[in-house]
């Protein structure tokens, strides 16, 4: 059966001379599942999220070997615009992520690329609004929130894509406990529906809901008990 | 009666004129010691931080800093007594690398040069810094640019500090030392004002705790 994620034999360093950043990660994903990633900072987590989801090799270069697959088919292979109905990322710094004057045109980009119809369209910003809490600011400018709401937002608009694979790269550090608990029963509803989950996280407490727990480290993935990620981190900062 | 080091008096503010975001704000934060501000999202709190900075002046009512009017101080003379973390520290690196971001500031005030580089490398060694202080401030992770503007502000030895999520992007190891150098500065005579929704982690500390549910404050312990 083909997976909705598989990497294998992954490596990759931005520049010739530099180190490698992903150092021999080997990685399937099931459908409906929820995969948390912990690690330190700079550890090379959110440079995996570039790889899973196509932003790397389309958008940053770099020197890469292995290979990364959506669906069975490699992501270098893969058209950005396509990989982006399959898969969804939500970025640490919402401001990197939105561009749109009102909270409705925000989320509205990405199913109106889709060429969905208005009245898709229209609901799938109805349910995302609903879902983040957020329909009172629909005609809001994205850059007057605060940044917790420009999170719920970024989230927003990738939900919106209903995109089979979603990435969350430390999307919940910003919401407030009320947001995590709605965004966490969401993100179960999703998993129960057979989309694929990716949590990049640095709060033991969102872990939860995950089904496996990776600890990265170095460039490398090792899978970890959930109930004792703590220790795991505590043990690697010793080294 | 001793002077607050930050006084808000009868504090209103609106970013469009019509809709209040903080009305009729009285608070008083001394010199020394710790306060937190936590509250749901968008409920002000990043607002009362940059009203307490002197970045957004009130529409109504006053807000002082050692006894002046923040409608009357620069940002220069604000950020001489108060460090600021934005929420986003992208907003506040500017420099090409680690080291030159740490010594931007120390040197346009003319400090001594083997004096500020020493200070530059003691709290990039003491923010886990070391092996990215010549690399471009592009290339950091969220994280570690978070710690680098924590670093920057430190530089610049100010008598107070306003953090807003401070531990956003910052693992588990960090936060640790986070909590480690905060005390340290409160045992020095720093005070400090924490915007965060991180309660685990302002547990590690002993002071106020203000609360802001629907546009009011109320003041807990911690």
């Amino acid at each position: 059966m083909i997976k909705p994620l598989e990497i294998r034999g992954l490596y990759f360093k931005y520049i010739e001379k530099g180190p490698d950043i992903i150092n021999g990660i080997d990685l399937n994903l099931e459908k409906g599942g929820i995969l948390s990633i912990l690690g330190l900072s700079g550890c090379g987590k959110t440079t995996l999220c570039y790889c899973m989801c196509g932003i790397i090799p389309h958008i940053y270069g770099g020197i890469i070997n292995g290979e990364v697959r959506i669906f069975g088919k490699p992501v270098e292979d893969m058209k950005l615009p396509t990989i982006s109905t399959r898969v969804g990322i939500v970025f640490q710094d919402p401001d990197t992520q939105l561009f749109s004057p009102t909270v409705e045109d925000e989320i509205a980009f990405g199913p109106e690329n889709l060429c969905l119809d208005r009245f898709q369209i229209g609901q799938r910003i109805d349910e995302s609004l609903k879902i983040t809490g957020m329909s009172r600011y629909r005609l809001s400018h994205p850059e007057k929130l605060s940044g917790g709401e420009k999170q719920l937002v970024a989230i927003a608009s990738v939900l919106a894509l209903k995109p089979e694979i979603i990435i969350f790269d430390e999307s919940l550090s910003q919401i407030d406990d009320a947001g995590k608990v709605r965004l966490k029963e969401t993100i179960l509803e999703l998993k129960d529906k057979g989309k694929t989950i990716i949590m990049v996280e640095h709060d033991m407490d969102n872990l939860d809901i995950a089904d496996r727990v990776f600890f990265m480290d170095d460039g490398r993935l090792k899978e970890i008990d959930k109930d004792r990620a703590g220790d795991a981190i505590g043990l690697y900062s010793r080294r | 009666m001793r002077l607050a080091f930050i006084a808000a008096d009868d504090v209103s503010f609106s970013y469009d004129g019509r809709n209040p975001v903080i009305s009729g704000l009285d608070m008083e934060i001394a010199a020394r010691g710790f306060t937190a501000f936590m509250g749901p999202n968008g409920s002000g709190k990043t607002t009362i931080g940059k009203l307490m900075m002197g970045i957004l002046k009130p529409v109504s009512g006053s807000v002082l800093i050692d006894g002046d009017d923040t409608r009357q101080l620069s940002l220069g003379q604000v950020g001489s007594k108060i460090g600021y973390l934005y929420q986003n520290p992208q907003f506040q690196i500017f420099s090409q690398t680690v080291t030159e971001e740490l010594t931007f500031i120390p040197r346009l005030k003319g400090a001594d040069e083997d004096d500020l580089m020493q200070e530059a490398e003691r709290l990039i060694r003491l923010l886990h810094l070391e092996d990215k202080k010549d690399i471009p401030t592009f290339n950091l992770s969220y994280g570690e640019k978070q710690r680098l503007a924590i670093a920057g502000i430190l530089a610049c030895s100010p008598r107070y500090l306003i953090l807003d999520e401070p531990t956003t992007g910052l693992d588990m190891v960090r936060k640790q030392m986070l909590i480690s150098i905060l005390k340290e500065l409160l045992g020095g005579g720093i005070g400090m004002t924490l915007i965060t929704h991180d309660r685990g982690f302002i547990e590690n500390f002993s002071g106020r705790l203000l609360k802001i549910e629907e546009g009011r404050i109320f003041e807990e312990s911690i």
